[in-house]
C-alpha cells in the first residue's frame, strides 16, 4: 500500500454545448463541471455535496471516464485513464466501479436479480455461468440478501434492498474504488440507515475507496472522511468531515448545514430567534453563470463595497435590489413611492452610511418613477467585490480550503462596522 | 373544545393485488383541527399515503373499497356522491403531491394551470382569475411572475414546480391542505424553502395542513400532532414535543433512532414492513419489535392506551378523543397490568 | 437479523476470481448463432443450387418448386425460429410465466388458436389438400348443410340429393364449388397459404428493418437520428401501396403473360418501405432504454454498445415491437387482397382477392344467390384482423415490462 492517491483528479471540466434552432449550431456552452481537483486515497470515503444542477453526478461520470472531459487530468492508480489502451481501459472499468441514483429504475425488469448482478462478469469475459451465478450470489450474500432472493425479480423487492442489489453488482468486478451516486435519496429514512451502514462496512471489509455523491449533509456526515462541497460546477469547501461540520469557511457550506432537518421540534423556536441562513432562490442557470463567486446571488455574507459601510445583513439586500432591476425582473410601474420599493426589501430603515442612504434613496425614487436604468445606474455604486473576482480555493484559518472572499474571517462573529 | 375539523374513525382500505386482498389501511383513526399541522408518519408501505388520498377519494386504485368514517366539517364524505366529492377536491380540501413533476402538465403553461384551479370551483371572470393566479404565485414564491407565468413547466425548477403546485392547492382558499411527501423529491435546500413557505401560509390563512412524510427531521420542522403509522395501523399519536422527548411505542423509538444526530452511530430497525396481504396477527410491529412479550400476539392492533401524566380524564378507550389526552399509544406494554420496562419509561 | 453482511474472514467470492486468465475470454459463439448460420448457409445453397443447377426443376427431398417469394418465405421463417422460438424454448421459466399469464386471458387465447390455425393451414395447407381440376359439371354445388334453387340456373347438375327442387350440399364438396366446379375450399386454402406467406415475409422484414432502423436512431440519437427519422419522414409521405401500384403499371406490367411482379413484388415493396411507423415506436422505446438505471449500470461496467442494444434495449421493446406488427400484418394481408382484388397483384396459387372476385362474377347466378364462394373468404379476413388484434393486445399485457416495474 502507498501513500499515493488512488485516483487524482486535478482542473477537470466538462462543459456541454447548448445547441438551438434547426440547424442545431452550437450558441453556447453549459460549464457542468468547472475546473474540480481533489484526491482519493484507498479506504477512504470522500464526498461530493451539493444541490442539484451542482455538477456532482457529471464530476462522477466524467472521472470515470463514462464521458469524455473537456479538459483536466485525472490519474487512477498514478495513470491518466485518457492514456489506457483497450486492456487497460477494460482492467480501470473493474476497479472503478458506479452506482447510480434510483435502485428503482437500476435493472431490467426482464432479468433475475441474480442475472443482473452476474452481468458484469458476463460482460467482463467470465464465461463459467455457474462460476458467474457463484460469485452473484455470494456478493448478495455479501450485502445482506440471500442466495434464494437471485431468482427473483427487481419488481418483487423493496427500494432499500434493491440498493443493497445495485451495490452487489457493483462489487462482483471486485473494484478498488467505488462511486455511490445519491445512494439513499430514493428511500426511507428507517432504510437511509441501514443502507449508510452497509457502505461504511463493506468499505471497511474491503478497503474500497470509495466517493460518495448527496446533496444532504445529513448524509455525508454518517459515511465521509473528507467532503468536497460544490456549487455550480466548482469546489468552493473541501476539509475533513469534522472540521467542515464544525466550522464550515464558505457561506454555502453554512446554508447547506442550517437546512438540515434538526430532529427535535425545539430546535425550530430556537432557530426563530437566531435567524437560520436561509437560501434563497434556486441554483443558477448554468449556462449562464454569475460573475466572480458564483454563490454571491444568493450568499448571505456578500462582501460589502469597501467604500461604503453597511450594518450586519443589510448589504445583501442592497444587492438584491440591485440584481432585481439590473436583471429586468422589476417592472417600471410596480411600485408606487420608494418607501413601496424600500418595504419590498427589506430597507425600510435609514442606512447607517450617510453616502450610501443617499444613493438608495435615489435608486429607490428612480424605481418607483419606471426609471429602471436611473436606479441601475444608481445602484452600480454598489458593487462588490465577490461578483468581480472568483475567488480560489485556498486554505483557510480553519485549515481546510474554502474558496471565499471572506476567508480567514471568522465566519461566525463576522459584523461590519458601522 | 370543538370539533376537529377533519375526522377520520376505523377507516379501512382495501384492494384486490396480485396475491390476494392488500389492507392497505387496517382502522385508522386521527384528527385535524383547524389550523394545526398533523403529520402523517410512517415508512414506504405504512397506508399513510393510501390513507390520505382515501379522504376524498382520490385513491388511484380503481378497485379499492374504502371504509369507516370520514367527517369533515360536519359531513361524512364517504356517504357523498362522486358529483358532490369533487367540489371538496382541490375545493375546500387542497392537495400537495409528492412529485411534482406530475402534478403539472407538461402541454400547459403554469399560469394556466393555476387559474384553471381557479376556475375549477369558482365562478369567476378568466381576467379576474389571471389577476388572482398572479397573487398566488407571486406569494408563493415565485419571482418575477408576469414573465414567468407564460412558462411551460419544463421551464421551472423542481423547487419552483412545487411552489406552483402549492399555488393551485391554494386556488380555493382550502380549509385543509392535505401534503403527501411535498419535499421529498427536492433539494434539502429546497426543502427547507417550500417547508417555511408552508408554515407562512399556514398562518396567515389559518389553515390546517395535514402532512404526510417519511422523515421525522421534517416532522420536528413542521408539526403541532404526530400520527404514526405503520403497516395500515396507528402506533401512536402525540403532540410533537410529546412525540420526540418521550416517544412511547417501540416502532416509534426505532423510527427516532434511525434519525442522523440522534441515534448513536447506524441504529437501523431491522427486518422489514409484513405483507400487507398477510398481515401479523396482534400487532403489526411485533416481529420487529424488540420488546414484544406473550401477549403481543393474537387479535388485532392492540386499542389504544393514554401514555404518561394522564389528567384525570384518561379512559384509555382511544373513543373519546377530544379530552386532552392527547399522548396515546397501540402497545400492550402500556396496559396497567405489565410493566412498563425500564429502557422504554420516560424521556430521553 | 441477517441484515449486515457476514463479517466473517473468508474473503468474498468476487475477489477470487482471477481476471488476468478470465479477461477479454469472449464467449464462444452460441449455439444459436451457429444454428442460425447455418440454417441461413442452408437456404443460400438451396437457392444457388435452384438457380444453376436446376432452374426449371423441384427440389428433390420437398418436391417443392420454391419460387421467389417462397425464397423470403423460408428465410422469414428461420428468422422467426431464431429470435422468437428460440428465445422461448430457451429461457423456459419466463415462457412458463407468460403462458400461465397468457392462458388466464380467455380473449387472447382464442385469438392465438386462429392465428395458429391460419399458421397451419397456410404452412402445410397446399400440401395436406389434393387440389383438383375443375369440374364443369359440379359447377356451382352448394356446401354442405346448404341448398340451393335449382331453378335460377339452366343446365344445372346436383351431385347430392335434390329437395323440393333445391340441391342439397354434400361432403365431397363441403364448401360447394364455383361456377368452374372449383372446389371451394381447394381456393380458400391456398387464398390462407398466399396471405400467410405474405404476412410472415413482409412481416419479418418490416420487423427486422424497423427495429434496426428505430433501435439505431433512439440508442444513438443526434445526427444519426436525425438523418434516419427524416428518411422515415420521407418515405411516409408515399405510402408502399402507391409505390407498389405505379411500380406494378409501369414496370412490371399488366400485359397478358407479363407478372405485374406477384407476390415477390409485393413482400419486397411493402416489407421495405411499410416499417415507418414501427421503426417510430421502436425509436421511442430506446430513447426510454438508453437513459434506463439498467443501461447506464451496464455501460458504466464497460458493456458495448452492441451488448446494451442486445440484452437490454431490444428485449424491452418487444412488447411494443409485437403490439405494432400485429397492427400492421393484417394491413399488409388485406392490401395484398385488395390488389388482388384489383388484378393488380395475381398470385399462383390464388389469393383470397382473386377468390373474392371471381366470386363476384354474375354468371349462372348472381352473387348473392352463391355467396359461399365469396362470404367464407371475407369471415376468413375478417376474424384475422379481429384475431390479430386481441393477440396484440393480450401480448402487450403479458410482456410489458412497466408492469413488472410497478
Amino acid at each position: 500500500m502507498s501513500d499515493d492517491p488512488l485516483l487524482i483528479v486535478r482542473d477537470l471540466e466538462k462543459h456541454y454545448p447548448v445547441r438551438s434552432g434547426l440547424l442545431r449550431r452550437v450558441t453556447g456552452h453549459v460549464e457542468a463541471v468547472d475546473g474540480v481537483s481533489f484526491d482519493v486515497h484507498e479506504g477512504e470515503t470522500v464526498g461530493l455535496v451539493g444541490e442539484s444542477g451542482s455538477g456532482k453526478s457529471t464530476t462522477a461520470t466524467t472521472m470515470l471516464g463514462l464521458e469524455e472531459s473537456t479538459s483536466g487530468e485525472i490519474r487512477f492508480d498514478g495513470e491518466p485513464i485518457t492514456a489506457f489502451d483497450g486492456d487497460e481501459r477494460e482492467r480501470f472499468r473493474r476497479r472503478a466501479q458506479i452506482v447510480f441514483q434510483d435502485p428503482n429504475s437500476a435493472f431490467d425488469p426482464r432479468l433475475t436479480v441474480g442475472e443482473s448482478v452476474a452481468e458484469p462478469l458476463a460482460i467482463h469475459g467470465l464465461r463459467d455461468p455457474d462460476r458467474r451465478r457463484e460469485v452473484a450470489v455470494d456478493a448478495l450474500e455479501r450485502v445482506g440478501l440471500s442466495a434464494a432472493d437471485a431468482d427473483r425479480y427487481p419488481r418483487e423487492f423493496s427500494g432499500g434492498q434493491k440498493q443493497r442489489v445495485a451495490l452487489a453488482r457493483a462489487l462482483v468486478l471486485d473494484p478498488d474504488l467505488l462511486v455511490v451516486d445519491e445512494p439513499v435519496s430514493a428511500l426511507d429514512v428507517s432504510v437511509q440507515a441501514e443502507i449508510l451502514s452497509l457502505l461504511a462496512e463493506l468499505q471497511t471489509d474491503l478497503g474500497l475507496a470509495m466517493v460518495l455523491i448527496s446533496h444532504d449533509l445529513g448524509v455525508v456526515r454518517q459515511v465521509c472522511d473528507r467532503v468536497c462541497v460544490m456549487y455550480l460546477g466548482e469546489i468552493v469547501e473541501r476539509g475533513p468531515t469534522d472540521r467542515l461540520f464544525d466550522d464550515p469557511q464558505h457561506p454555502y457550506t453554512e446554508a447547506l448545514l442550517s437546512s438540515i432537518p434538526e430532529p427535535d421540534p425545539r430546535g425550530r423556536d430556537d432557530a426563530d430567534g437566531t435567524a437560520p441562513v436561509e437560501l434563497t432562490g434556486d441554483v443558477p442557470d448554468p449556462s449562464n453563470p454569475p460573475s466572480g463567486c458564483s454563490f454571491h446571488p444568493r450568499c448571505h455574507r456578500v462582501v460589502p463595497p469597501e467604500s461604503f459601510a453597511f450594518a450586519d445583513g443589510r448589504f445583501r439586500r442592497v444587492l438584491d435590489l440591485r440584481l432585481a432591476v439590473e436583471n429586468g425582473d422589476l417592472s417600471p410601474d410596480e411600485f408606487d413611492d420608494s418607501s413601496a420599493v424600500r418595504t419590498e426589501y427589506g430597507l425600510v430603515d435609514e442606512l447607517s452610511d450617510a453616502d450610501a442612504e443617499r444613493v438608495l434613496t435615489e435608486a429607490a425614487e428612480a424605481v418607483s418613477a419606471g426609471e429602471l436604468d436611473a436606479a441601475a445606474d444608481r445602484l452600480g455604486a454598489f458593487d462588490t467585490v465577490c461578483e468581480r473576482t472568483d475567488p480560489a480555493l485556498e486554505p483557510t484559518a480553519a485549515g481546510h480550503h474554502a474558496a471565499c472572499h471572506r476567508r480567514g474571517e471568522s465566519v461566525e462573529g463576522s459584523s461590519e462596522a458601522e | 373544545m370543538a370539533d376537529p375539523l377533519l375526522s377520520v374513525r376505523d377507516l379501512h382500505v382495501r384492494f384486490d393485488g396480485d396475491d390476494g386482498t392488500v389492507r392497505a389501511v387496517d382502522g385508522v383513526d386521527f384528527d385535524v383541527r383547524t389550523g394545526e399541522t398533523v403529520c402523517l408518519v410512517g415508512e414506504s408501505g405504512s397506508g399513510k399515503t393510501v390513507a390520505c388520498e382515501s379522504i376524498t377519494r382520490l385513491i388511484s386504485t380503481e378497485s379499492a373499497e374504502i371504509t369507516g368514517e370520514v367527517r369533515f366539517d360536519g359531513t361524512d364524505l364517504t356517504a357523498l356522491s362522486e358529483s358532490a366529492l369533487e367540489s371538496y377536491r382541490g375545493g375546500r380540501i387542497g392537495h400537495v403531491f409528492q412529485n411534482p413533476q406530475d402534478a403539472l402538465d407538461p402541454v400547459y403553461t403554469v399560469g394556466a394551470q393555476v387559474v384553471e384551479a381557479i376556475r375549477i370551483h369558482r365562478d369567476v371572470s378568466k381576467s379576474a382569475a389571471r389577476a388572482e393566479a398572479i397573487e398566488l404565485l407571486d406569494r408563493v414564491g415565485i419571482g418575477d411572475v408576469t414573465e414567468r407565468f407564460d412558462d411551460y413547466p419544463h421551464q421551472f425548477s423542481g423547487g419552483m414546480k412545487q411552489r406552483a403546485v402549492v399555488a393551485m392547492a391554494l386556488a380555493c382558499d382550502p380549509d385543509i391542505l392535505i401534503a403527501d411527501e411535498p419535499t421529498t423529491a427536492l433539494d434539502v435546500t429546497i426543502q427547507r424553502q417550500v417547508l417555511e413557505l408552508l408554515a407562512d401560509l399556514q398562518e396567515e390563512r389559518e389553515m390546517a395542513l395535514l402532512f404526510v412524510t417519511h422523515d421525522l427531521g421534517v416532522v420536528a420542522e413542521v408539526a403541532d400532532r404526530v400520527v404514526v403509522m405503520y403497516a395500515g395501523n396507528v402506533m401512536e399519536t402525540a403532540d410533537v414535543y410529546e412525540l420526540f422527548d418521550a416517544p412511547a411505542h417501540p416502532y416509534t423509538r426505532a423510527l427516532l433512532d434511525c434519525l442522523p444526530g440522534r441515534g448513536e452511530g447506524f441504529e437501523t430497525i431491522g427486518g422489514a414492513i409484513p405483507d400487507p396481504t398477510d398481515p401479523p396477527a396482534g400487532c403489526r410491529f411485533r416481529p420487529r419489535c424488540p420488546h414484544a412479550i406473550p401477549e403481543c400476539e393474537g387479535g388485532d392492533q392492540p386499542g389504544f392506551r393514554p401514555v404518561g401524566p394522564a389528567d384525570g380524564e384518561a379512559d384509555g378507550d382511544g373513543a373519546n378523543e377530544t379530552g386532552p389526552v392527547e399522548h396515546r399509544v397501540s402497545c400492550v406494554l402500556y396496559d396497567d397490568t405489565h410493566g412498563v420496562p425500564s429502557d422504554l419509561e420516560g424521556g430521553r | 437479523m441477517g441484515v449486515m453482511p457476514s463479517s466473517d474472514s473468508d474473503s468474498p467470492e468476487f475477489t477470487r476470481v482471477d481476471w488476468d486468465t478470465e479477461a477479454g475470454g469472449r464467449r464462444r459463439p452460441a449455439a444459436r448463432t451457429v444454428g442460425f448460420a447455418l440454417a441461413l448457409a442452408a437456404i443460400g445453397a438451396l437457392l444457388t443450387y435452384d438457380l444453376l443447377v436446376a432452374p426449371a426443376k423441384t427440389i428433390p427431398p420437398l418436391e417443392w418448386d420454391v419460387r421467389k417469394e417462397g425464397w423470403l418465405v423460408l428465410v422469414s421463417l428461420v428468422v422467426l425460429g431464431r429470435y422468437v422460438l428460440v428465445p422461448l424454448v430457451a429461457d423456459r421459466e419466463r415462457t412458463a410465466r407468460h403462458v400461465e399469464a397468457f392462458l388466464r386471458r380467455p380473449a387472447g387465447v382464442l385469438a392465438l388458436a386462429y392465428l395458429a390455425a391460419f399458421a397451419v393451414l397456410g404452412l402445410f395447407g397446399p400440401d395436406a389438400f389434393e387440389f383438383t381440376y375443375a369440374k364443369p359439371a359440379h359447377n356451382l354445388q352448394p356446401p354442405v348443410f346448404a341448398s340451393v334453387n335449382m331453378s335460377v340456373t339452366d343446365g344445372y347438375s346436383c351431385v347430392g340429393p335434390v329437395v323440393d327442387g333445391h340441391c342439397q350440399g354434400t361432403w365431397q364438396y363441403p364448401l360447394g364449388t364455383n361456377y368452374i366446379g372449383e372446389n371451394v375450399i381447394e381456393h380458400f386454402v391456398s387464398g390462407i397459404h398466399v396471405a400467410f406467406k405474405a404476412g410472415v415475409s413482409a412481416g419479418v422484414i418490416m420487423a427486422v428493418v424497423a427495429v434496426v432502423v428505430g433501435t439505431t436512431a433512439g440508442y444513438y440519437g443526434g445526427w444519426v437520428d436525425d438523418v434516419l427519422m427524416r428518411y422515415v419522414d420521407v418515405q411516409q409521405t408515399v405510402p408502399a401501396i402507391v409505390v407498389y401500384i405505379v411500380l406494378a403499371t409501369l414496370y412490371l406490367g399488366n400485359v397478358e403473360n407479363i407478372s405485374d411482379g406477384g407476390l415477390f413484388a409485393f413482400v419486397l415493396v411493402f416489407g421495405l418501405l411499410d416499417w415507418g411507423g414501427i421503426a417510430r415506436l421502436v425509436r421511442g422505446e430506446a430513447i426510454q432504454r438508453r437513459t434506463a438505471g439498467y443501461v447506464r449500470a451496464a455501460r458504466a461496467a464497460g458493456a458495448s454498445d452492441l451488448h446494451v442494444i442486445r440484452r437490454h434495449v431490444v428485449p424491452n421493446s418487444t412488447a411494443t415491437i409485437v403490439t405494432a406488427l400485429t397492427r400492421r400484418i393484417p394491413l399488409i394481408i388485406l392490401a395484398q387482397v385488395g390488389l388482388a382484388y384489383l388484378e393488380l397483384n395475381r398470385t399462383r396459387p390464388v389469393s383470397l382477392g382473386g377468390v373474392i372476385r371471381f366470386g363476384l362474377r354474375e354468371r349462372y347466378m348472381p352473387w348473392h344467390a352463391k355467396w359461399w364462394t365469396t362470404l367464407p373468404a371475407v369471415l376468413i379476413l375478417v376474424g384475422l384482423v379481429v384475431a390479430f388484434n386481441v393477440f396484440g393486445d393480450t401480448v402487450r399485457d403479458v410482456l410489458d415490462p412497466r408492469e413488472e416495474v410497478r
